[in-house]
């Protein structure tokens, strides 16, 4: 009963953690959209984290440039099991425009398993929330399997 | 026989009521209530009231990760564990809904320095995490203690000396009198010299339970929750369960020094609306403890929901100013309104 | 009349120390030789004076020892008396018990130094000096045990001569300290001038009668030599770089012991000798300096960056409470302040047994420069916080219980006399409770927890013998916060009892009826004295509660996979990095002084101001001294 309780929870309360890999700060005012009022991702139980170590779900916006590239695995490396990576916008899933840069690393894929993208430049906050309670399900899979 | 009797009851004072259960779902569900109604201030829907709940169930299924630059881990792991425990065992020494466990066991003075144990397990945790974060977070969340502890302690003081010279001992420093003074006389609010002081109380609430606008300790957004930034999992949902407690805690203090004597009232209009016997005594008691219980939700909603909804973070050295000029010349106040045997 | 062989026994504690000294001259080379004769002796003074509990503390008998059985002749106290009363043997147990760790701690914290044997010399010296004054039954010997134990103090303060600053130390104390001592030496020859004797039961008896001015001058010279032995303001600069130059083991004598003496010393003078304390005046005075003590010191403690300046300060915020206490003049103030003096002599000296042990593993105590020692010495960190626990008033330990009692006691004052102040003094004395928790927590933040620096990575625990001498501290600070009702009835409760009775020290003395034939209708008659208890406080019950409900948690958690945590495998591992915005993790340490900024900032006038006014000048602190002998000297003049 405890395990199913934990299960349950872990569909209900994830908490997010940004990581900025050279956004160029369009998906992040989305992302931060996505908790006002008009959308307010609260009511599904999701919330800022300020550290990794608190977070469920890593959300990283941006094309992985090279200098970030070491910042972003080692702050998604922090995040303690089970956890799921969101890419958001087109950029850490293919690079969009700055594809072909010699300063970008990405896409993100290449180093770690990526959960959930979703797609846009910028995604739509409805998509944005959409993408997240999709992580949560994956998340809830995931503890559940353990 | 009655040995084991006593004993199964003390058990259960601790496990039950007031204790651990009790302990956790009040307080999570009075942190439920706070972040719904803060929600609702500023026109959100806002997370279920249980959502509390659901976030400690996440927090024991993640894992724990002991930082390797870890200074203690002794320390680190054995520290949510004492602070839960002492704020617990703290409650049983307060009334909760006219209702003490373990009554003549501290007085308010003691119960001042109870008070500290929560906070120093949460400091010493992290302080042995070995974060910077939670260096800053310990500074912090020390000079938010010094700051709460003056306008507390003459909060106290007011209230010994006030209910003292009333009922004729000098000074009281017993939660029981001041329980039995406030059942025979109303409420020690009502009084003209302690309302200064109730004041002083309700600002120390949100600085003792560290939320808006006085979280400069815990700011998620500049250092990362500060002493937390390297707690995971159950450790770190213990953390939170009581920083839900300490809500309980305070607001419950608040009613059991300035809001007692409630429950007298109840009683006269149980036996007006036409029970007796042992049916009003149960009903009473539940009313009350429901009555006393929504005084908590209200003192909740006051000094933290609102005051969260309408406030931006203050700097630590503000929060210091406010306590040390506001809150505690509001208590002097009262202080000295009391010594003149107002 | 039958001589008891108890009665010998004050001596012998006092005896045993100083023929150690000698010995330890003797045959100092021998290793093995000296360690045994300092261990024997202070065993042996600390046996004879347990021995003494039973006669004194329980039977409430007084011990007139007249040396060479000189008995009084003619009405004149001539010769030299030893008189052991329930305060005495209170202070003598606690300076024969902190000597005793102490010792046990010198065997292997001295280790490495030179001139062991000298050491140990000046060590018994000092803890004889001390143990004399408290055992003295006359003025004079008193003067002469002050000196000793002056001399033997600096001596030892600047035994680490190598050291920074220990002359410089050494040379303030010597200064000071000799102004003290002067002092008492004029007031002693005062007030023999005025009743030709310097017996201390016969000048009790004589005295209250014949104030007049050179009295009073002579007490207010008195007062001040025992405030300089005391160190409290306006003399606390002293004991701060005392304390940080004297080896470990010898602060725990300078702050455990020395600082006592003083205390004992002003409780004599103003309870026994001049009998003033039922005055408002003078409970003014005590009170007064105790709470600007106490406050002053604390705060200075907060700005201080060196682990052992840090505890000195400490010590004397805290010999502020005692006197506080005792300057109430109630039976409980000065239960609960003799309470508070010897919880300070256990925290304090596990404290300063800490520091060394720091000092001694990684060289230095600077706050600055220390970390996460916890890592490396985890024996160390768990003493050290039983002691900062205790000294900061956690409950259950026995700084809480005697500071709760201190602030009853004066809260109850307050209302008794009618009198406001007394509330002013309870709101600094709890909140320099939580200064010092404060400090505290800097100290554990800067030099056990935080980050471990790289130069310190190969430091170990100490060695077991000084783990002994910190665990017997610790052991007495949790056991007497858990049983404070069993430390009340039996040790504090008879000496203040000793304290409220002195025609029965007269009599004592010089045969019963000798108070009341001197002094007639103002000698004080014999009380029964009563202890007002306000608060409640169980910590036995308390303490079981907690570990109940720690079971339960530690239960639940493990049950539910709390046991499930994870740990670094290998170094590198990115995981276990602290988090530093995803970037790798340096050192970074965030502690020393400036650690609670967010306090300091709001009170930097107070703060630049006591900065500039502890200039470190010998000469300013002369002339501090000078001056508050001149305003006390000036207030007794007009309130007497």
């Amino acid at each position: 009963m405890f395990k199913k309780l934990i299960a349950e929870s872990m569909g209900k309360s994830p908490w997010l953690f940004h990581i900025n890999a050279g956004s160029c700060n369009g998906c992040d005012i989305e992302l931060v959209s996505v908790l006002t009022p008009r959308y307010d991702a609260e009511r599904l139980g999701f919330k800022l984290a300020g550290s990794p170590r608190h977070a469920d779900i890593v959300v990283v916006t941006g094309p992985v440039t090279t200098q970030s590239l070491p910042r972003v695995l080692r702050a998604i490396s922090q995040v303690p099991e089970p956890r799921c990576i969101v890419t958001m916008g087109s950029c850490p899933q293919s690079g969009n425009v700055f594809k072909g840069s010699y300063s970008v690393a990405g896409p993100l894929s290449k180093y770690v398993h990526v959960d959930v993208d979703v797609a846009g430049c910028a995604p739509k906050p409805q998509a944005v929330i959409d993408g997240l309670a999709l992580a949560t399900k994956i998340l809830k899979e995931k503890r559940e399997a353990k | 026989m009655s040995i084991v009797m006593s004993a199964l009851q003390y058990l259960g004072y601790i496990l039950i009521f007031p204790g651990f259960l009790f302990c956790f779902l009040a307080g999570l569900l009075l942190c439920g209530i706070d972040r719904k109604l803060v929600a609702k201030m500023q026109k959100r829907v806002g997370p279920p009231i249980l959502q509390p709940f659901y976030d400690f169930f996440k927090l024991c299924g993640k894992e724990t990760i002991i930082p390797a630059a870890a200074s203690s881990k002794t320390v680190f792991l054995m520290a949510p564990l004492v602070g839960l425990a002492s704020l617990v065992v703290l409650q049983l020494f307060i009334p909760v809904f006219n209702f003490t466990a373990f009554s003549g066991m501290a007085d308010i003075i003691v119960i001042l320095y109870l008070l500290l144990i929560p906070a120093l397990a949460n400091i010493l945790g992290g302080a042995a995490s070995g974060s910077p974060y939670a260096g800053v977070g310990l500074s912090r969340e020390m000079v938010t203690i010094i700051a709460c502890e003056l306008p507390l302690v003459l909060v106290l003081l007011s209230v010994g000396k006030a209910v003292g010279s009333a009922t004729g001992e000098g000074l009281t420093f017993s939660f029981s009198s001041i329980m039995a003074y406030q059942a025979a006389h109303g409420s020690l609010i009502l009084k003209a010299s302690m309302i200064p002081a109730a004041v002083a109380m309700l600002m120390v609430i949100p600085g003792e339970t560290g939320s808006h606008p006085f979280d400069a300790a815990e700011a998620e957004t500049e250092i990362c929750e500060g002493l937390l930034a390297e707690y995971s999992g159950p450790p770190l949902g213990i953390f939170k369960l009581s920083h839900a407690i300490k809500m309980l805690t305070m607001t419950s203090l608040f009613v059991a020094l300035f809001l007692g004597g409630i429950g007298g009232g109840i009683e006269s209009l149980v036996a007006l609306a036409g029970l007796s016997g042992a049916a009003a005594g149960g009903v009473s008691v539940l009313l009350e403890a429901i009555v006393l219980f929504l005084l908590c939700v209200v003192l909740t909603v006051v000094c933290i929901s609102f005051v969260h909804a309408v406030t931006a973070r203050l700097k630590i050295e503000q929060i210091f100013k406010f306590y040390w000029t506001v809150a505690s010349g509001l208590a002097l106040i009262s202080l000295v309104l009391a010594w003149y045997g107002l | 009349m039958m001589t008891s062989l108890y009665q010998h026994f004050p001596i012998f504690s006092i005896m045993v120390l100083f023929l150690g000294a000698f010995l330890i001259v003797l045959f100092g080379n021998v290793k093995p030789l000296r360690h045994a004769i300092a261990l024997l002796a202070v065993t042996a003074s600390l046996g004879f004076l347990i021995a003494l509990v039973k006669p004194v503390m329980l039977n409430g008998e007084i011990i007139a020892y007249w040396m060479g059985a000189r008995a009084p002749a003619g009405g004149y106290a001539i010769g030299i008396a030893l008189e052991v009363d329930a305060l005495s043997l209170f202070f003598g147990l606690l300076i024969a018990t902190a000597v005793f760790v102490s010792c046990v701690y010198s065997i292997q914290y001295m280790r490495f130094d030179d001139n062991v044997g000298q050491y140990y010399t000046l060590f018994l010296m000092l803890a004889g000096g001390v143990m004399g004054l408290v055992l003295s039954g006359d003025l004079f010997n008193m003067f002469i045990m002050v000196e000793i134990l002056t001399f033997a103090a600096v001596a030892l303060t600047a035994f680490r001569n190598t050291a920074k600053g220990a002359l410089e130390a050494a040379f303030k104390y010597l200064v000071v300290g000799c102004m003290g001592s002067t002092c008492i030496l004029t007031g002693t020859i005062m007030l023999y001038a005025q009743a030709h004797t310097l017996n201390f039961a016969q000048l009790s008896a004589f005295i209250p009668g014949h104030m007049n001015t050179a009295t009073v001058v002579a007490f207010a010279l008195l007062y001040i030599g025992f405030s300089t032995k005391a160190f409290i303001v306006p003399f606390h600069p002293l004991a701060a770089d005392a304390h940080g130059a004297a080896p470990a083991s010898i602060s725990v004598l300078i702050s455990g012991v020395l600082t006592k003496s003083g205390i004992y010393g002003i409780i004599r003078l103003s309870y026994f000798l001049f009998q003033t304390m039922n005055l408002g005046t003078m409970q003014f005075i005590l009170v007064f300096m105790g709470s600007v003590s106490m406050f002053v010191c604390v705060t200075m403690a907060l700005a201080q960056h060196d682990f052992k300046r840090l505890l000195a300060f400490h010590s004397i915020s805290q010999i502020g409470y005692v006197l506080t206490a005792v300057g109430l003049c109630t039976a409980m103030g000065v239960s609960s302040g003799l309470y508070h003096a010897m919880n300070h002599t256990l925290f304090k000296g596990l404290l300063f047994l800490a520091a060394g042990a720091v000092l001694q593993q990684t060289g230095t105590t600077d706050l600055g420069k220390l970390g996460g020692l916890s890592k490396k010495m985890p024996w160390t960190t768990a003493l050290f916080l039983v002691g900062a626990f205790s000294i900061s008033g956690i409950p259950p330990f026995n700084g809480f219980a005697s500071k709760w009692m201190v602030y009853q006691s004066i809260y109850y004052k307050a209302v008794e006399s009618g009198n406001i102040g007394f509330v002013f003094v309870t709101i600094i004395a709890l909140v320099t409770s939580v200064l010092t928790l404060a400090s505290f927590v800097k100290v554990s933040q800067s030099v056990f927890f935080g980050r471990l620096p790289k130069e310190y990575e190969n430091v170990t625990e100490v060695p077991w013998g000084m783990r002994l001498a910190m665990s017997l501290f610790a052991i007495l600070c949790v056991l007497t916060g858990l049983f404070p009702n069993v430390v009340t009835t039996y040790l504090t409760q008879p000496a203040a009892n000793a304290v409220f009775n002195v025609a029965n020290y007269i009599n004592a003395m010089l045969g019963s009826g000798y108070a009341e034939s001197v002094m007639g209708a103002a000698a004080p008659a014999a009380q029964a004295v009563t202890y007002v208890e306000v608060g409640l406080w169980q910590p036995v019950s308390w303490l079981l509660l907690l570990i109940i409900a720690l079971l339960a948690v530690t239960i639940v958690a493990i049950a539910g996979k709390y046991d499930s945590v994870s740990e670094s495998a290998a170094p590198a591992d990115s995981k276990y990095d602290l988090f530093f915005g995803g970037e790798e993790s340096v050192y970074s340490q965030v502690g020393g002084e400036d650690l609670f900024w967010g306090f300091k900032h709001n009170w930097r006038g107070y703060f630049n101001f006591m900065h500039e006014l502890h200039s470190g000048i010998v000469n300013d602190y002369a002339l501090w001294a000078v001056v508050a002998l001149a305003l006390v000297t000036l207030y007794m003049l007009i309130v007497f």
